[in-house]
């Protein structure tokens, strides 16, 4: 009998739901994006997923596991405990992002095409092979950095270590103190820029940081030195502790964990895999805004961590991966109109980035911007009336183009 | 028929106008914004606005105004507040601030909405739109005062507001207390959020000075009946 009912209620969701995928199907056939993900599988997702139960609406979803993150999942929001958000995002989230944390006493983010794509190379690649590139790319404001939030969330909860750098444009701009190099005399040293990063590099990998060692001796003064098999955890504190030799300390840092990504560490059989995580990638071959004392301008390769940072990006190392997006927001000198790697990057960062696994992110699909749109109405919002109904949806996804950031900035104001 | 009239109506000008300093002839009329007037079906329109309609196919109609949108957003109040705080002609920036200050707003209340109890949730208002509306209703004056000669002395004489000047005098007073009381290194989306949030709940110092006006009044009540209209 109850087999029966539960059989009819099946059968009417499932009519339901194929109403509703044709009604999609309808819209999709409208102009297509040339970077547009699999809007087959989407629609596929559409009819897959159950009406049914209460606690899984057609906007969230319970899994807070990237690991299981899979294609039914695509357009739901998953919440990210505060537990791995204070280890993991003590520095990446973009600003905008963090205020909607704060306002919504919760922080969810949405399960998309392009980074479920890059998880799924991240499972299947072979990491005894050089470290393998990948690069989100897009217009400003599709979603490129959140994407690699949520791949960088997968590599912590697999046990990664994490090295991310929120935003490498913020160190060619706006440099209060810009120190000559106690190592080479050529290059400039930022101290604050350092000490500030590996403090938060410190917060989302100490239990793996405190089992390495050291393989050489670094001298960093006349009376100061890190001795050969001392832990990371020590060389990261002298850093913070040490303003002044901060950079070169990152410097050494990164030559650490490149030799010994992959290599077997003590209690472990295989080695730790290395997740280089760089926010806004064109930074490192561009121009930059800082001067010396005679006004001449600063190239890149003269500061110091921008020279580390590039040799943390070649693949002659094993055991990781590299990810990175492009960002044209925060570049200087670029038009804004610029998005693809070949513009941004240059000559220079592409023939150094090459070869690389191109990762597109573009506007919201239907699916997803229906999904935001419920999302914004379930946390109260979107207040104005006019909003609410269907014509001001409409309006809405109209004005914005289904672009994430223009979609947020608008629905603030309403 | 139309062009010989509005020739005959015409002010004289110039050649050579410059766009400032023209008025639209008086046979103009003005445009219809909103959306829900068109959409009425034929058989719900009244006698008056038939004519209405009639009227508008055969006179000449003033172009609508930059700031007037047909779109469900759009909001008069809202577009009176943004053109009093522009200064120098700068209604983008004037724009910028006001959504500014509504999404200030509408995050400190929603904040305060998904921390409190469900029995607290139904009180908080989170419509900055509302909020908005409210709070300079609660900071029109009832009653003010005009300046009348009598017997070589000037006095104080309270009078009847217009439902224009009220709303103006609200607004004005806002603006105001926001640029000129308030710390200087603080922005004006920030002021005017807090100051808003203030009226609406009936405190601040918007509200004070309508009770101060209020109370002049009552003071003066004396020379009520100096007033001749």
């Amino acid at each position: 009998m109850t087999l029966h009912r539960l059989s009819l209620r099946l059968r009417q969701a499932i009519m339901t739901l194929h109403r509703l995928s044709l009604r999609l199907r309808q819209a999709v056939t409208q102009a297509r994006h040339l970077h547009s993900s699999r809007r087959g599988q989407q629609l596929e997702a559409v009819a897959v997923e159950p009406e049914l139960p209460k606690e899984l609406s057609f906007f969230r979803t319970r899994e807070s596991d990237p690991a299981c993150h899979a294609e039914v999942h695509m357009g739901q929001y998953y919440t990210l405990s505060p537990v791995h958000l204070r280890t993991v995002f003590p520095h990446g989230l973009p600003s905008r992002f963090q205020l909607q944390m704060k306002t919504f006493n919760e922080t969810c983010v949405m399960v998309r095409q392009p980074a479920l794509e890059l998880i799924s190379h991240l499972k299947k690649a072979d990491y005894s092979k050089p470290a393998v590139r990948y690069m989100f790319y897009g217009a400003n404001g599709c979603g490129k950095t959140i994407s690699l939030c949520h791949a960088l969330h997968y590599c912590y909860t697999q046990g990664w270590l994490v090295l991310h750098i929120p935003d490498a444009h913020l160190w060619v701009k706006n440099c209060k103190e810009l120190l000559p190099s106690t190592f080479s005399p050529s290059r400039f040293d930022q101290p604050i820029e350092a000490s500030h990063w590996l403090r938060n590099f410190k917060i989302t990998n100490e239990p793996l940081l405190s089992k390495l060692k050291t393989t050489q001796r670094y001298v960093w003064t006349k009376r100061e030195s890190t001795e050969e098999g001392r832990t990371l955890a020590e060389l990261v504190e002298q850093g913070v502790a040490r303003v002044r030799t901060s950079s070169d300390v990152v410097g050494a840092l990164l030559k650490e964990l490149r030799l010994q990504a992959g290599q077997p560490m003590e209690g472990r059989q295989e080695g730790f895999r290395l997740a280089v995580a760089v926010d806004g990638v064109n930074a490192l071959w561009g121009r930059t805004s800082l001067k010396k004392e005679d006004k001449s301008v600063v190239a890149p390769e003269e500061l110091t961590l921008i020279h580390n940072l590039r040799k943390m990006m070649k693949n002659d190392w094993c055991g990781g991966a590299v990810i990175s997006s492009l960002s044209q927001t925060g570049s200087l000198f670029k038009p804004k109109d610029v998005y693809l790697p070949q513009e941004l990057l240059g000559e220079d960062g592409f023939d150094d980035m090459d070869p690389f696994v191109p990762v597109p992110v573009s506007n919201y699909s239907e699916k997803e911007s229906e999904s935001c749109y419920l999302y914004y109405m379930d946390r109260n919002w979107l207040q104005h009336p006019h909003s609410r109904t269907e014509e001001g949806k409409k309006e809405l996804l109209f004005l914005s183009n289904r672009n994430p950031n223009v979609l947020e900035r608008l629905c603030a104001s309403l | 028929m139309a062009a010989f009239m509005t020739n005959l109506l015409k002010p004289w000008s110039p050649r050579l106008t410059l766009v400032r300093w023209t008025r639209y002839n008086p046979y103009y009329l003005e445009p219809e914004t909103s959306r829900d007037a068109y959409n009425k079906p034929e058989t719900e329109l009244t006698p008056e606005e038939i004519n209405e309609r009639d009227l508008k196919t055969v006179r000449p109609i003033k172009a609508a105004v930059s700031g007037v949108s047909s779109s469900g957003f759009n909001d008069q109040l809202m577009n009176k507040f943004v053109n009093m705080m522009m200064q120098e002609g700068k209604k983008i920036l004037a724009r910028e601030i006001m959504t500014e200050t509504l999404e200030s707003i509408k995050r400190k209340q929603v904040e305060k909405y998904h921390k409190a109890g469900p029995a607290a949730k139904m009180e908080i208002e989170c419509n900055p739109y509302a909020i908005f509306h409210q709070a300079l209703e609660n900071c029109k004056p009832v009653i003010g005062l005009a300046s009348i000669q009598k017997g070589g002395k000037f006095y104080q004489v309270p009078i009847p507001l217009s439902d224009n000047r009220r709303r103006f005098l609200a607004m004005k007073w806002m603006i105001t207390e926001c640029r000129d009381h308030k710390h200087r290194r603080t922005h004006m989306c920030e002021k005017l959020s807090q100051e808003l949030l203030a009226a609406f709940s009936s405190e601040g110092n918007v509200i004070k000075r309508k009770h101060e006006l209020h109370k002049m009044a009552e003071a003066n009540r004396a020379y009520a009946h100096y007033r001749w209209w």
